[in-house]
């Protein structure tokens, strides 16, 4: 799926110009169909408000947001969540999985949402089971995983229903160092069998390393 | 400083909750200052007129019966030498005939009388009666004459001459301008029996005894009385100054009086309506105790929520005792503003609520019209405690919790969500369960039954305990269900409820307390209502009623005199009459009600009786040996049994039968007419029950009696199923009030599945955040908060339904059995209860549309930015 930004800028607080405060100014982006960009920079320098502006969470200020031809940012809300629920899957620094789901529920809700038929959804979520590596996990819950085992629930619970766009926000931001490079080969590995995009927000080097090229940013700008 | 940061910050912040917890409270605290303020004026208005009466006298000479020899003031004029003043005093119930009629101008002539006798009934109205020595009597009462009729002679003492006259009345300047009459105009009373025609003569300014009964109270001399009402030689009663209170001692009594101070009455219409108010204030304290179920569920979702800043503050060194205080201090606040709205709004709530109490003591009780509440500091002092005491205890457990746990258990998050082991409260439960039924066996304690109420704290508290597990077992059954029919999220509606438990039990035990108590008074109402039904049945066999006045309640102040019985019992197409009477009489230390029939015909004709069985006995031995039927809750309340004996107007008659009279819980001695003519030398009747020959059809007979003994005797002629229905009406306005209380606290509880569901939805904003990122759409987030709320509905609907059934049985056959003396048979109103079910589950559906459309509101960005 391919993304494109169009002069897009994002400000939080009151509608008065000399009090909010400016997070996105002026960003123009694109990025191709397949591609795994990472989005780099420090703390408070925009980059997850630019992935929640791509994951139609949020709305711009102003400018525009494009998802293959779509434009997000005109989209009423209904839309919106079709789009999110079809077309896109998240990763979070703090693996968010539904704490009253098991395992198992948790990787299927995307494809329970869509109302697939059970079986299908007891195949597609078993595969990504195995390919996580948690297929002996299926049935416990996220307070009963390591930090490891929960974000790779959230990885499958991502790719289950196989989006074209994958939105990750510091995935290993909350993992040591050998859980984390666990995570980005995994999701290295499902971008090269699945081919989704993947905008993957990180302030790490190494995790930097994993994508197709990076995008960094700067105090609400994108630096060319 | 504590108590802002966890607090005074988080309770501005949170302003929906804020808002619902105080109005749970100001509601519950509402209902218990509304039901005070209209007892507090209903038995106020009867205090005051019976003060206003008896002016400044501070002892009275009363009979045990209706009227005492005047021959009495003989035996105390050797007193009037050591300062003490007698008043004699006739003060009697009547009907004023005419009055009211706003077409009747001053002046005017009364209305000829109607062709029937059924004339509408706003031209007959009660009337108060006081007849005094007008002269003598100044010493005890105030009489400021607005305007005197003007003799012939104008002197000073001359002008009086008209109120000494045979047809002299006096009325109060406002009563008698709202009914358009003046000085000239004439009005017939109706007293025991006897009509008059009397001209008013005389009008009082408001004050002393013009103010008692709301000014509906009409002044004549004792004299003119005497001859008008056929009392000659009688006296309602003496009042007496006395200087020195030892002289009461030194006045020697005729048998069948007593000498007591004028607040003994007061006392004792205080104690015979003691049960009723009782009554009243455990039904209002449901509310309240609902009410508290939200302040424990707002508190403990308070440290929930603020479980991460507590344990900061305790990492950085706050003592716990400062956590404690912090969090009674936000109950201790909530109970503050919720006790002040609560007085307001049950200030504004009391008028209404005093129109139905009113209106059921006057019908059961005695006459009293009140019309004005009034806030008292006593009644203020009563909600603020009430509000601010239960907020606290309410508050202590949660505090309490905060204040012991450790910083880092409080930081990590879930912990709070564990509960007590399930076992370990089922066993409680159980405990509380055993600890009802032992107790519900205890006596009553001074006529009322604590122990009852006691039992029913128990059975609550036995289901509250249970909550979890019934929250608990309602998701589990539930999740298949509702994930066959709604999904993935239906499931995750099963799922929450258990997630959140301890929030959500608490919601729940509150709404199955509301509704178990609903469920409890609806089959004790229900199974009250069709005993009565069935009662009035067996009781009312007779074809029709002859009454002097034409409404079922004041049957007392309006009378037959005896020879309209005779007239009746001497028509061709009449087989039998029953001739009635009843009084109120002065038993103990309590007002009981004393009745005559003729017990020949109710031997033909039957009465429900509890022993012996055939009612033929319990009146062949009465009329034999001198001897009286009780009722079932005289029995009860004075532990008296076939074969003991009462005393009653110095004699002693045996109990030969008990039976069942649910027309009055304060006990009814019924005699055969000649003992109670003998015993009491009265010969009116209330009430001539006619039974027809065989050949004459009802209407046939009532168009006759009309039209002889309307116009001739003031005779009102009412059918059986007439007086069926009245007795019914006034059994659903008596019971009317307490499905408006219930109401409340279903309001109440409904209030608190809102307020635990905001409060979850803030709380879970995060995760309900992820699900909307998932794709969960608003819809679906809708149906999600819905489903949970229907869900917790089911689960205290189920809950309240057994509870009810629990409740019901001590409420009919302990706490009613013990209050009021009668006996009620188990009967389900299905159709109340499927509504009142029906009530609460749409009530708790509907609950989840509101936090429904918040969590609609969340910020997607801003939930998962949040850490």
């Amino acid at each position: 799926m391919r993304i494109s930004l169009k002069n897009v800028s994002h400000d939080y607080g009151p509608s008065d110009e000399s009090s909010s405060v400016h997070v996105l100014d002026d960003v123009s982006l694109d990025i191709a169909s397949g591609d795994f960009a990472v989005l780099m920079g420090a703390s408070g320098s925009g980059k997850s408000t630019l992935l929640n502006l791509i994951g139609a969470v949020d709305r711009p200020t102003s400018g525009q947001v494009f998802l293959g031809d779509v434009e997000t940012s005109a989209l009423d809300e209904g839309k919106l969540t079709q789009l999110r629920r079809t077309s896109m899957g998240f990763i979070f620094q703090f693996f968010n999985l539904i704490p009253t789901l098991n395992v198992f529920e948790n990787v299927a809700f995307p494809l329970s949402l869509a109302k697939r038929p059970k079986r299908e959804i007891a195949e597609r979520v078993n595969e990504v089971l195995g390919r996580v590596g948690l297929q002996h996990r299926a049935t416990h819950y996220p307070n009963e995983l390591s930090g490891g085992e929960m974000q790779r629930v959230a990885v499958g619970r991502a790719v289950v229903h196989r989006p074209p766009l994958i939105l990750a926000d510091e995935p290993t931001g909350n993992l040591d160092s050998t859980n984390g490079a666990k995570i980005l080969d995994l999701i290295r590995e499902l971008h090269g069998s699945l081919r989704p995009t993947i905008v993957m927000a990180t302030h790490s080097d190494v995790a930097a390393g994993y994508g197709d090229y990076i995008v960094r940013m700067l105090d609400g700008r994108v630096q060319r | 400083m504590i108590v802002r940061a966890l607090v005074l910050r988080p309770i501005l912040r949170e302003k929906i909750r804020t808002i619902l917890t105080i109005l749970g409270i100001a509601v519950g605290v509402a209902v218990v200052v509304a039901i005070q303020l209209a007892n507090q004026s209903a038995l106020r208005a009867f205090r005051e007129s019976v003060d206003a009466i008896a002016g400044r006298a501070n002892f009275q000479i009363v009979p045990d019966t209706d009227t005492l020899d005047e021959r009495v003031l003989l035996g105390l004029h050797p007193l009037w030498s050591e300062g003490a003043r007698f008043a004699p005093v006739i003060d009697v119930e009547g009907v004023i005939q005419g009055a009211g009629d706003r077409a009747q101008g001053a002046g005017a002539e009364p209305p000829s009388p109607a062709p029937r006798a059924l004339r509408p009934a706003p031209s007959s109205r009660p009337i108060r009666i006081l007849a005094v020595d007008l002269l003598s009597d100044l010493h005890f009462r105030d009489y400021r004459y607005a305007r005197i009729e003007t003799g012939a002679k104008n002197d000073e003492l001359g002008q009086y001459f008209a109120l000494f006259g045979p047809d002299a009345l006096i009325l109060p300047a406002p009563y008698a301008r709202e009914r358009r009459l003046g000085i000239g105009s004439r009005v017939e009373l109706s007293i025991l029996g006897r009509r008059h025609t009397f001209v008013v003569r005389g009008l009082l300014e408001s004050e002393g005894p013009a103010t008692a009964f709301n000014g509906a109270i009409g002044v004549c001399d004792i004299a003119t009385a005497q001859r008008a009402f056929g009392l000659q030689g009688k006296l309602s009663r003496v009042d007496l100054m006395l200087p020195d209170e030892s002289l009461a001692s030194r006045i020697r009594l005729p048998p069948g009086t007593r000498i007591e101070r004028p607040s003994r009455r007061n006392e004792r219409v205080e104690k015979m309506l003691r049960a009723f108010r009782v009554n009243l204030f455990a039904l209002a304290g449901v509310a309240l105790l609902v009410g508290m179920f939200l302040v424990y569920n707002t508190v403990l979702i308070s440290i929930l929520r603020r479980r991460k800043d507590v344990g900061v503050l305790k990492t950085v060194g706050t003592a716990p005792r400062q956590i404690f205080f912090a969090f009674l201090a936000e109950g201790l606040l909530f109970g503050l503003i919720g006790s002040a709205l609560g007085i307001v709004l049950g200030h504004l709530l009391a008028s209404g609520i005093l129109r139905t109490v009113g209106r059921t003591i006057n019908a059961l009780y005695v006459t009293t019209r009140p019309e004005t509440v009034t806030l008292t500091p006593g009644v203020i002092a009563l909600g603020v405690a009430v509000g601010t005491i239960l907020s606290l205890l309410s508050a202590l457990q949660p505090a309490l919790e905060a204040s012991r746990v450790r910083p880092t258990a409080m930081i990590r998050p879930g912990l709070q969500q564990r509960i007590a082991h399930p076992r370990r409260l089922a066993v409680l439960a159980v405990v509380c369960f055993l600890a009802g039924a032992l107790i519900s066996r205890l006596p009553a304690i001074g006529g009322i039954a604590v122990a009852g109420y006691v039992a029913v704290l128990f059975v609550v508290a036995g289901f509250s305990l249970l909550a979890p597990a019934i929250v608990r077992a309602t998701s589990r059954v539930f999740a298949p269900v509702l994930e066959r029919a709604f999904g993935i999220v239906g499931r995750l509606a099963a799922v929450s409820l258990p997630a959140s438990l301890r929030r959500t039990s608490v919601a729940s035990a509150a709404l199955s307390l509301a509704t178990g108590m609903m469920i409890a008074v609806a089959l004790m109402v229900g199974s009250f209502r069709e005993t009565v039904r069935i009662w009035v049945d067996q009781t009312v066999s007779s074809d029709l009623w002859l009454r002097p006045s034409k409404g079922l309640t004041n049957s007392q102040v309006a009378l037959f005199r005896a020879e309209v019985g005779e007239a009746a019992r001497k028509l061709p197409f009449v087989a039998d009459v029953d001739r009635v009477r009843g009084r109120e009489m002065v038993y103990g230390d309590t007002i009981i009600a004393v009745g005559s029939a003729d017990f020949g015909v109710a031997e033909k004709r039957g009465l429900p009786m509890v022993t012996p069985r055939s009612a033929r006995t319990a009146l062949e031995n009465a009329r034999k040996r001198n001897g009286v039927v009780v009722s079932e809750s005289f029995s009860l309340k004075f532990g008296k049994r076939v074969g003991d004996t009462i005393e009653l107007a110095q004699q002693r008659l045996p109990i030969t039968g008990i039976y069942r009279d649910y027309s009055n819980d304060r006990g009814v001695v019924v005699m055969d007419r000649p003992l109670y003519v003998r015993t009491f030398d009265d010969d009116a009747i209330n009430t001539i029950v006619v039974f027809l020959k065989p050949g004459i059809t009802v209407d046939q007979a009532r168009r006759m009696l009309e039209s002889d003994f309307g116009p001739k005797y003031n005779a009102f002629v009412v059918t059986n199923g007439e007086v069926k229905t009245e007795v019914m009406r006034i059994f659903d306005q008596t019971f009317m009030i307490t499905y408006a209380l219930l109401g409340v606290a279903i309001v109440v509880a409904v209030l608190g599945i809102v307020n635990t569901l905001a409060a979850l939805i803030l709380e879970r904003s995060r995760e309900l955040a992820l699900l909307r990122i998932g794709g969960l759409s608003t819809g679906e987030l809708r149906t999600m908060i819905v489903l949970e709320s229907t869900l917790l509905g089911v689960a205290s609907t189920a809950a309240g339904l057994v509870m009810g059934y629990a409740l019901s049985w001590i409420l009919i056959y302990v706490i009613n059995k013990q209050s009021f003396g009668w006996t009620i048979s188990f009967y389900t109103p299905v159709t109340l209860i499927a509504a009142s079910l029906a009530v609460t589950l749409l009530s708790s559906t509907l609950a989840g549309l509101a936090p429904a459309r918040l969590a609609q509101r969340i910020d997607i960005a801003s939930a998962i930015k949040s850490e």
